[in-house]
């Protein structure tokens, strides 16, 4: 097998921990704000609002110290795909009021407006992936899940299952290092065996066939691993999430104040560039997605 | 025992961070991708919410589904593992179509085995067949519209025979991995649970 090392590939997103004020702030915080700039990144189209989010998440990852080459370079992977999009857009797809016609043949219609709207569907994908990564650098698996239960909290008093939710999480993350443990195991072991698990050319029934020795092992384990667990929980009486006390508590401060009120103010200006149309005179917008 | 938790027992809570936790390991090591030819690969990440729904019911299926689009959502942006991933930052590409995979296994399984009963055969095999082919399958096709819906809508003359020959020539192979990996892990899970609980000298 080309790499048995699977503990190093199971983390989720990479957390720089810089111990900057953005990783200070409170976890439920950092949710609040990745969320909002996510939805309204979805709902706007102007490029305009587009560009500023750029500007403002440079300008937090800064603030957060983390190196822009390292957080730009996540972008490299998703160049493909915003090439193959644009190009479809551009080639095939048409504005009604996009301007001069500069080429129509066959299938294919290129007018002026579709580069801007190419360029703006493409500022707006590399806009996600930045704001998602600049969370996950943050935000470490632990403050995810806090943040998770104090976010869905207020929910919980309506019925919503809040902590049983963030147990869910609790337990999947927790359980990630065990399963990479697990899983390198289990290789090893079947290698030594004489399993086979290469890369030589062979059809797709074998190859599936041939990852069952891992695979089913490794749900098997999981769930012996689970009745372990409920037992646990049971024989410690577990009773659920009411009146629950967590041993780490992350406290709010002025800080996730000035966060939330600078991400309000932020979004504001983007939903505001859309909707108001601020910058349509001259650029194109998107609608819908 | 009593389930001290009420409505939700320990036991679905644990099921369902567990897959989770298998569907999320799965992706992000790129053990959930068996490679075919030319960069194309079938995908079993599906096997972990399709286990969870038919184990302890659809919403287990679904809180795993959830999980599993999210954490594909942050894998896309984060560590796309395909030229095609970074897509799956938008929710309706990630995390809607996968809510579904969870309950319509769930359906199809439960269905069969009423439908089983009544015809008297032991349907436990088929169900989880037909789980595992209908949860793997819903993925496909909903992940597959929802890009076609609003990635392909101008080339409306060839989005959707385009689509459905990948849904067919993908789409299949992947559902019948995920019908035989489901029929293998419960029912090995199952005959353990009858062992252990069960003495020899009940009937199955």
């Amino acid at each position: 097998m080309r790499n048995t090392e699977f503990l190093r590939n199971v983390t989720i997103g990479q957390y720089l921990p810089t111990d900057s004020p953005v990783h200070r702030l409170h976890p439920t915080t950092k949710m609040l704000m990745g969320g909002f700039c996510v939805v309204a990144a979805i709902i706007s189209g102007s490029l305009g609002g587009f560009v500023i989010m750029v500007l403002a998440v440079t300008a937090a990852l800064r603030l957060a110290r983390i190196p822009l080459l390292y957080a730009y370079r996540g972008l490299r992977p998703a160049v493909p795909i915003i090439v193959l999009v644009a190009a479809l857009q551009i080639l095939f797809a048409s504005q009604s009021d996009g301007g001069a016609v500069l080429w129509s043949g066959w299938i294919i219609t290129i007018t002026a407006g579709d580069f801007l709207v190419a360029a703006t569907m493409a500022v707006r994908l590399v806009v996600l992936i930045l704001i998602i990564s600049f969370f996950t650098f943050c935000t470490s698996a632990k403050e995810l899940t806090h943040g998770t239960e104090q976010l869905l909290r207020p929910l919980g008093r309506i019925g919503f299952p809040a902590h049983e939710l963030a147990l869910v999480l609790t337990i999947a993350l927790r359980f990630l290092p065990l399963l990479a443990m697990e899983a390198e195991r289990l290789v090893k072991a079947q290698v030594s065996r004489g399993a086979d698990f290469g890369k030589r050319r062979m059809g797709l029934f074998k190859r599936v066939y041939r990852m069952f020795p891992l695979l089913v092992p490794l749900f098997l384990a999981s769930l012996r691993r689970g009745e372990h667990l409920v037992l646990a929980m049971e024989a410690r009486c577990y009773t659920g999430g009411k009146g629950r006390t967590r041993l780490v508590r992350f406290r709010f401060g002025p800080a996730d104040g000035a966060a939330i009120t600078a991400v309000v103010l932020l979004v504001a200006a983007v939903l505001a560039a859309h909707f108001l149309r601020l910058d349509s005179v001259f650029l194109p917008r998107l609608e819908g997605f | 025992m009593q389930n001290a938790s009420g409505r939700f027992p320990v036991r679905k809570i644990v099921v369902a961070g567990l897959m989770s936790a298998i569907a999320i390991f799965l992706g992000a090591t790129g053990l959930g991708f068996i490679s075919w030819f030319a960069g194309v690969s079938i995908t079993i990440m599906a096997v972990p919410v399709i286990i969870g729904a038919v184990m302890e019911g659809p919403v287990v299926g679904l809180v795993v589904g959830f999980l599993f689009g999210v954490f594909s959502l942050i894998q896309a942006a984060v560590a796309p593992k395909s030229p095609l991933d970074p897509l799956f930052v938008y929710p309706w590409l990630s995390i809607l179509p996968r809510l579904f995979i969870g309950p319509a296994a769930w359906i199809v399984y439960v269905s069969a085995k009423k439908l089983s009963a009544l015809i008297g055969k032991a349907g436990e095999p088929v169900a989880l067949v037909l789980a595992g082919i209908a949860g793997s399958l819903t993925n496909t096709v909903l992940v597959l519209g929802m890009l076609g819906v609003f990635y392909l809508g101008y080339l409306d003359w060839l989005t959707w025979p385009w689509i459905g020959s990948i849904v067919v020539a993908n789409g299949l192979p992947e559902a019948g991995a995920a019908a035989v990996l489901t029929l293998a892990v419960v029912a090995a899970w199952q005959g353990i649970e009858h062992g252990r609980r069960k003495s020899r000298l009940e009937e199955e």
